[in-house]
């Protein structure tokens, strides 16, 4: 342990829990919750549209059952998209 | 014509109606011609935040039932002359107040005086959006804690879902102490994730407290920090530049010891 | 100056006795006389025709003769209203003044045209 270390462990600072950090922390999660769960449904078809003309430029795809959604853990939250490939296109750009 | 400028929180507690107080009289002290609107239907404080709860007559359900004329209503301020209150009822049906009226009141009051401040009930329901309805700017204020940066970021949220774009953040009872020990979420952390503009900092200060005792607000006291605070936000608002309050305090024996030995 | 719709004498047989303490938010409003057993709290209100009696400490808003009688008197064990109103005369509590320390029943009533408040004294 290095002396600095201690010296923290005797003002009772321990550099791995500050609170500071884990409010930080709770606050940044609490908040991809709330705003994941306020965001209107147009925003995920907007989206799900400006995906689909960006990935049609390099493969066809199925369009009909592709399938965008968040998916919400605990400690994250992801913007899972099923995307069907028809056909990768030879010649791009 | 004058500007119509709501205070908001979501959460409870954080110092709504305390900064509506010390904002409406520190743009009085300005000279400027203000109006400030209570919306707490049921709850009202902010009479009793300016001393002024023993000249309520007529409130602003009498006002938009026709019981009164809207000049009736207006309790003029003790300290300055160029200051008004418009309660809210304490007694009455809340219910009776609505968005139109509200739209209404602050057409009218906007035509008179330089600022109307409307102090917004907690919550989101009913009288949230009574309170935004005729608002051209809105104020949200909170505090360092994740319950109420939380509150924050849902009502930046709504505010500008209703039109009202860019609100202004006030970060209130800031421990300097506590942010320097790392135990509590210091201005750039709550900046960071709520993305708004800064109006001002407040610091946790016991001149709130003596003066809410007294009804008479902070901003008025010469020696209050937290009454400089207050007078930099209006000096904000009405257009000057003010430099952030810088909130170190002299360090301690102690601290300087931890940041000796490379503590945070 | 408002006429008397009732007055507060019409009114006597017309009394109204509430056996609790009025909190913030609550109004006892009545067209005859109000005697409350109990306090009344700054933010509670009190509207009577007649005359308010107020067998604890009185610190919210009351308004007796609220329909024009002058002769209306409000009393109480600790008289410290907010505000008090009879008929068309509205007073208040002077600003930033400690309650006393000595308490004594009070009334108010209007004489000579002001509101006087007085120590209560049982009339012979």
């Amino acid at each position: 342990m290095a002396f600095s270390d201690m010296i923290n462990k005797f003002f009772g600072k321990d550099q791995v829990a500050n609170s500071k950090d884990v409010a930080k922390e709770r606050l940044r999660l609490v908040l991809v919750h709330d705003r994941a769960n306020a965001l209107p449904e147009d925003v995920l078809l907007a989206l799900r549209e400006e995906m689909i003309k960006v990935i049609t430029k390099y493969m066809d795809i199925d369009e009909g059952a592709l399938d965008v959604g968040l998916t919400k853990s605990d400690t994250e939250i992801a913007l899972v998209a099923n995307i069907p490939v028809v056909r990768i296109k030879r010649n791009v750009g | 014509m004058g500007e119509v400028l709501v205070i908001t929180s979501g959460k409870g507690g954080v110092g709504k109606t305390t900064s509506t107080a010390n904002i409406g009289t520190g743009l009085a002290m300005l000279g400027k011609q203000v109006v400030m609107v209570d919306t707490d239907i049921g709850l009202r404080n902010l009479d009793v935040v300016l001393g002024l709860e023993n000249r309520i007559v007529y409130d602003i359900v009498d006002v938009v039932r026709g019981n009164c004329r809207l000049k009736q209503a207006l309790i003029k301020d003790k300290r300055f002359e160029n200051m008004f209150l418009l309660p809210a009822a304490q007694t009455k049906d809340k219910t009776s107040v609505t968005e139109e009226h509200m739209k209404a009141l602050a057409e009218q009051l906007k035509a008179e005086f330089d600022y109307v401040i409307i102090d917004c009930p907690a919550g989101i329901e009913h009288g949230f959006k009574n309170a935004i309805a005729g608002a051209d700017h809105a104020i949200v204020v909170t505090t360092p804690e994740v319950s109420a940066v939380r509150d924050a970021d849902r009502i930046i949220g709504l505010l500008e879902a209703s039109g009202l774009e860019s609100p202004k953040l006030i970060i209130n009872r800031i421990r300097t102490k506590m942010v320097q020990a790392g135990d509590m979420m210091a201005v750039d952390d709550m900046m960071e994730i709520l993305a708004v503009d800064l109006l001002g900092i407040v610091p946790d200060d016991d001149t709130i407290v003596i003066s809410t005792n007294r009804g008479e607000p902070a901003v008025t006291d010469e020696d209050s920090k937290a009454g400089q605070a207050y007078r930099n936000i209006t000096r904000r608002i009405i257009g000057e530049e003010v430099p952030l309050m810088s909130l170190e305090e002299k360090q301690g024996f102690l601290d300087k010891l931890k940041t000796l030995f490379g503590s945070k | 100056m408002t006429e008397a719709i009732i007055k507060a004498d019409e009114a006597g047989e017309n009394t109204i006795l509430v056996q609790k303490s009025l909190r913030s938010g609550q109004t006892v409003e009545f067209p005859g006389n109000v005697v409350i057993l109990g306090d009344v709290n700054p933010g509670a209100e009190i509207i009577a025709g007649g005359h308010i009696v107020v067998m604890g400490a009185l610190r919210g808003v009351v308004h007796a003769g609220a329909l024009g009688d002058e002769t209306a008197t409000i009393t109480a064990f600790q008289l410290e209203p907010t505000q008090l109103r009879i008929a068309t005369h509205i007073t208040r509590s002077p600003d930033g003044t400690d309650a006393p320390d000595i308490i004594h029943p009070e009334i108010a009533m209007i004489r000579n045209g002001v509101v006087v408040i007085e120590k209560y004294v049982v009339p012979k």
